[in-house]
């Protein structure tokens, strides 16, 4: 199918040449980036208005993978733009630009294969230009390098479970094309294992727990257009649209695999956030939201009834919206200031409005405030779990209440950075970095404002616009019991407002005044600054968290610390044996030689 | 073209015969006279590939069969003999470019690459003989030749080493030998193919049992399976780079791992006990020498360790002896040679640029030296098995090729061994390249253009090699030499013809 081909071409071919452009000329890769993004987004445009269903044994299209192609090069086309500016001081932006492009190309080849070779091909190259983008990263080369490596060897090795899930699968239907499995996990153990190593390989990808702790290392070193794209957005379209995949159309599931998903998604979506809330660093935290979110979306898909994964799969691409929205406003922050640590920050709103705005917006849709499109979707999320219920299940509540809490402290965490960025007290910036703060550049507050507007579109006409138009193709029309029409709601919202406004007016209270923080009725030191982040720091000495969080701290619950140190731990021991004594050596050999003899004569 | 046969072992061994005589009066006639000899071959090896599906048999000095008994020398080209002969004359080939500039930093080029070009005669030699004696005076003359270029530094650690390799490879040998001397006692003739013909007849006895075992041992030894691996982690690194990429690239390949091949599944016949005992040693090569990689700060050790992991892996797709996993552990031993030599080369152009083999006080070089760390890259990339570089192909095929012959478990281990591979190599990686440098390295330069030539082939190959899975490519290239194996013991019967 000659427009598949094209729209690997594209994208590859000016990496490519991105690629192979001396660093020095930083115009014309530049060009080569942006012309490459525009070609990808307005290509993937016409495929997904051209061709809505399309099934060889290489390639497939259909509803599901259709809108995720489509939002992978909107992704694509928002951070070059952003990155223009962004990464003007970063060296090897030859390299930077050629892995985006190839980024955007290898994902949409992920979505489109059929054949489960191609899929773990493009899977795996993912992986490969993600370390290669956070190489590029900032000045620490120590945080850099180890994230990067840690990132590979966390989604690389992931890789590797999901050539094992598919050479099972191929081992059970004795075919690699996607569309024509359909696998019982109830028939056979073996099935089993392989739904659970290809759900890990999502989890890996998507960021759910315990393959999650690459992202924060890789949110804190690596350029924040990187995060923005990778972590933030593309990879969360890819892991979960492999999930869903999983679900609705390889494997038939049973109650067992059901709540594995549901238990998994559950878990993180309280963990991440409760990991949040004690983070100083806005991009660490965001990273940690990233995760909590990812669990909405495991426990939509995990209910396994059209209203959960279409909910489970709307939160996706709201998620990559507002989270990509988030780290860019990060970005533009950390682009102005030179830092995104919360205690050296304060009242930006009023230096970077636009930034600020954006910022609200994102933060409110994360947090599940209506109209806005996060709303919506954790609402299809809950009727879900709700539906669960009715089926039978006695777990739902567990799930629901899990959720509930996860949003309410979501919302928490968010007034934390929303204050410590944005409001509280100003620093002294001139003193801090030299100059002033002021806006970011157009072309890196139009992608903000974009995503923005998104959030608000996807939330108002959310029945109309983002369902209708994108999940309900891929996942059959769902009928959603409860009342919420969001258009109604906005228009009730914007009147109150109004309202409110006039009330306001007519009260004649003085429009503005100045004023100190309030501590708690002490007098604040002229040199004393409060910010943000202080009274957070209650929740962690509370009594049991502080012995969970202290072990967090110690990263005992990181799966790649754990693995690590087993791994070095027998490394330790086999390395005894490694004296350096020619006659042991040779004692080895005739050990050796003794035990397959040995064996031979047991075996024959 | 039956005469082209011999001339794999002819050139190399001319020219080292050669080279010291026209060496004492002409400096630089080693590096000409020893990069023609490994073009030539190279050449010759690509260009034999079209006999692929054939196998051709030559009677050194014309001395046929009588009677249907073979009474002389056979050397015998088939897919496998082929395969391997293109595999070893391209890394000698990268090998002896890399050294032009390389080897300036050490005395007596003459004398080096007189050695080599022993050691790629008797490599060559073991690939295509025919008969187990040679067999056993060509894996020698590498070996020899091998334990000497180990010790070409004559340092103190590289004699230590050497002589380590030495004692223990001589060990390897004498099993070999014992194992030759049964076997010619049992069936009266020392023609590969005669014996197997003779078993055949004769079953196989208990005698025979005993000799497969010396054979696991004495190649295990000289393939560096565990637990007879001792030596490699000394010589290899001890070694000049190019020299370190011939060991750890294609040396334990051609005189430990082929003939072994050869003999199991040509000659003795392949069973399931040889099966099992194959795959468990492999299993703990891939994960030992996966460990004791990840342990390691001198680059160059974590590579030899992480070649002992690697040959675990192609043991692993030879012991399952199905015909996928037979294509898996081919392709990954044309492979691993691609990218471990291209990582031992790279590791020789840190060591020529930066002079430390020490990780910890490397760091930065991805902006110093751009082309060692972009083709470092690509081998790292190859080895830890992401696509579409060619490593990962090949260990896809090998893990399909467990689930398919229903071996579970070694799957999973397999899989183990892979996020190994990704945990050293990545470390390197990161310390090298990316991490921050641990000594001065602002005046480090790129190394000089012939290293990098051979750096860019190599990595090349590495990014093409994939394309050998292409349907018309596997069918033309692969599946013949998988063939020659899977046929089994038909192989007496191609040669006695």
């Amino acid at each position: 199918m000659s427009e598949i081909l094209y729209l690997l071409v594209i994208p590859f071919v000016t990496g490519v040449i991105a690629i192979f452009l001396p660093k020095k000329i930083r115009p014309a890769i530049e060009t080569v980036g942006i012309l490459g993004s525009v070609g990808s987004l307005a290509y993937v445009t016409y495929v997904y208005v051209n061709l809505v269903s399309y099934t060889s044994s290489w390639w497939r299209i259909d509803g599901l993978s259709r809108f995720i192609l489509l939002f992978c090069g909107v992704f694509g086309f928002l951070i070059a733009l952003y990155s223009l500016k962004f990464m003007r001081r970063f060296d090897r932006l030859n390299e930077y630009y050629g892995y985006l492009l190839f980024t955007i190309g290898a994902s949409f080849g992920a979505v489109l294969a059929n054949n489960m070779i191609l899929l773990v091909g493009f899977w795996g190259f993912l992986a490969f230009t993600l370390f290669m983008l956070i190489t590029i990263g900032g000045p620490d080369r120590t945080g850099v390098s180890e994230a990067a490596k840690k990132t590979l060897i966390i989604v690389g090795g992931s890789d590797c479970l999901m050539i094992l899930g598919i050479a099972i699968l191929w081992l059970l239907t004795n075919s690699l094309r996607m569309d024509s499995m359909n696998v019982s996990v109830a028939t056979s153990r073996l099935a089993a294992v392989a739904f659970v190593l290809l759900a890990v390989t999502s989890f890996a990808k998507a960021g759910a727990i315990p393959m999650h702790t690459w992202i924060p290392d890789c949110a804190e070193f690596a350029p924040i257009p990187v995060t923005a794209f990778l972590p933030a957005s593309v990879d969360k379209l890819l892991g979960i649209y492999l999930l869903t995949r999983l679900v609705t159309d390889i494997f038939a599931l049973n109650t067992a695999m059901k709540i594995f998903l549901l238990a998994v998604g559950a878990f993180t979506v309280l963990a991440a956030v409760m990991m949040a809330l004690i983070q100083h660093d806005a991009k660490r935290l965001l990273a940690y939201h990233a995760v909590s979110q990812v669990g909405y979306m495991v426990l939509g898909i995990g209910t396994c009834n059209p209203i959960g994964i279409a909910g489970g799969l709307f939160h996706m691409l709201n998620n990559a919206i507002y989270k990509g929205c988030l780290f860019l406003t990060a970005g533009g922050v950390e682009h102005r200031t030179g830092t995104t640590h919360l205690d050296r920050l304060g009242g930006l709103a009023h230096y970077m409005p636009i930034t600020f705005v954006s910022f609200i917006v994102a933060a409110l849709a994360i947090s599940g405030v209506p109209p806005l499109n996060g709303f919506t979707s954790k609402w299809l999320v809950y009727q879900g779990l709700i539906m669960l219920g009715n089926e039978g299940g006695k777990l739902w509540i567990i799930w629901l209440v899990a959720a509930m809490f996860g949003s309410a402290l979501t919302l928490a965490s968010f007034m934390k950075l929303g204050h410590a960025i944005f409001l509280g007290q100003t620093p002294d910036y001139e003193k801090a970095i030299g100059h002033k703060v002021r806006e970011v550049h157009w072309s890196m507050w139009l992608p903000m404002v974009v995503l923005a507007g998104l959030c608000l579109a996807f939330g108002i006409f959310a029945f109309r616009l983002p369902l209708a138009k994108l999940i309900y193709p891929a996942v059959g029309k769902v009928f959603v019991p409860g009342f919420w029409q969001p258009t109604l709601a906005t228009i009730l919202i914007l009147v109150g407002i109004v309202v409110g406004f006039i009330i306001y007016l007519m009260g004649r209270v003085k429009i503005r005044e100045d004023s100190l923080p309030f501590i708690g009725g002490e007098v604040l030191p002229e040199e004393v600054r409060v910010t943000g982040t202080d009274f957070y720091n209650t929740i962690r000495e509370m009594s049991i968290l502080r012995t969970i969080y202290s072990k967090a701290e110690q990263k005992l619950f990181d799966i790649y610390e754990l693995g690590k140190r087993a791994f070095l731990f027998l490394a330790r021991g086999v390395s005894y044996a490694h004296v350096g004594v020619l006659t042991s050596y040779v004692a080895w050999i005739f050990l050796g030689l003794m035990a397959i003899l040995f064996v031979v004569v047991r075996l024959r | 073209m039956v005469n082209s046969i011999p001339l794999f072992v002819v050139i190399p061994l001319g020219c080292a015969f050669i080279l010291p005589v026209i060496g004492r009066r002409w400096e630089r006639a080693g590096d000409l006279f020893a990069n023609l000899v490994t073009v030539t071959l190279l050449g010759l090896a690509i260009w034999s590939v079209r006999f692929i599906r054939e196998t051709t048999v030559y009677h050194v000095g014309g001395w046929g069969a009588v009677n249907g008994i073979p009474i002389g020398i056979y050397l015998v080209r088939d897919g496998l003999s082929i395969f391997m002969l293109v595999v070893v004359n391209l890394i000698a080939f990268v090998a002896t470019l890399y050294s032009i500039n390389y080897m300036e930093y050490f005395t007596d080029k003459t004398k080096y690459y007189t050695l080599f070009m022993l050691m790629l005669a008797g490599m060559n030699g073991v690939i295509l003989t025919g008969d187990f004696f040679n067999l056993y005076v060509f894996i020698e003359i590498a070996a020899i030749a091998s334990y000497a270029l180990v010790a070409f530094g004559t340092e103190a650690e590289e004699l230590e080493a050497a002589f380590k390799y030495q004692v223990m490879g001589s060990v390897g040998s004498g099993f070999i030998l014992l194992g030759i001397i049964l076997l010619y006692s049992y069936t009266g003739t020392l023609n590969m193919a005669d014996v197997g013909r003779v078993i055949l007849d004769k079953g196989a006895s208990n005698l025979v049992w005993f000799v497969n075992v010396l054979f696991i041992v004495g190649f295990g030894l000289k393939a560096a399976v565990v637990p007879f691996h001792m030596w490699l982690p000394d010589a290899h690194p001890s070694a000049p780079a190019p020299i370190s990429a011939m060991l750890s690239g294609v040396l334990i390949e051609s005189i430990g791992v082929y003939p072994l091949t050869r003999i199991m599944y040509n000659v003795i016949g392949f069973d399931g006990v040889l099966s099992n005992i194959l795959i468990v040693l492999a299993i703990i090569s891939m994960m030992i020498g996966g460990l004791l990689a990840l342990w390691q700060w001198d680059y160059k050790r974590l590579l030899a360790y992480s070649s002992i992991s690697q040959v675990g892996y192609i043991l692993l797709g030879i012991g399952l002896g199905t015909p996928l996993g037979l294509l898996g552990a081919l392709f990954h031993l044309f492979n691993h040679s691609a990218f471990k030599g291209l990582l031992f080369l790279d590791s020789g152009s840190i060591v020529y640029s930066v002079g430390t083999r020490d990780l910890r006080e490397m760091g930065e070089l991805d902006r110093r030296m751009p082309i060692t760390s972009k083709t470092n890259l690509v081998a790292a990339m190859s080895i830890a098995g992401v696509p579409p570089f060619n490593g990962f192909w090949s260990k896809l095929i090998i893990i399909i090729a467990c689930i398919q012959a229903g071996r579970y478990g070694v799957a999973g281990w397999a899989i183990l061994g892979s996020i190994l591979t990704f945990a050293y190599i990545l470390k390197a990686e990161r310390y090298a390249f990316y991490g921050k440098a641990g000594r001065d390295v602002a005046d480090v330069k790129e190394s000089p253009p012939f290293m990098c030539i051979a750096l860019i082939i190599l990595a090349v190959i590495c990014v093409v090699a994939g394309l050998m899975l292409l349907p018309n490519v596997r069918e033309t290239i692969l599946f013949p030499v998988v063939n020659t194996l899977t046929s089994g013991t038909e192989y007496i019967w191609r040669v006695l013809r």
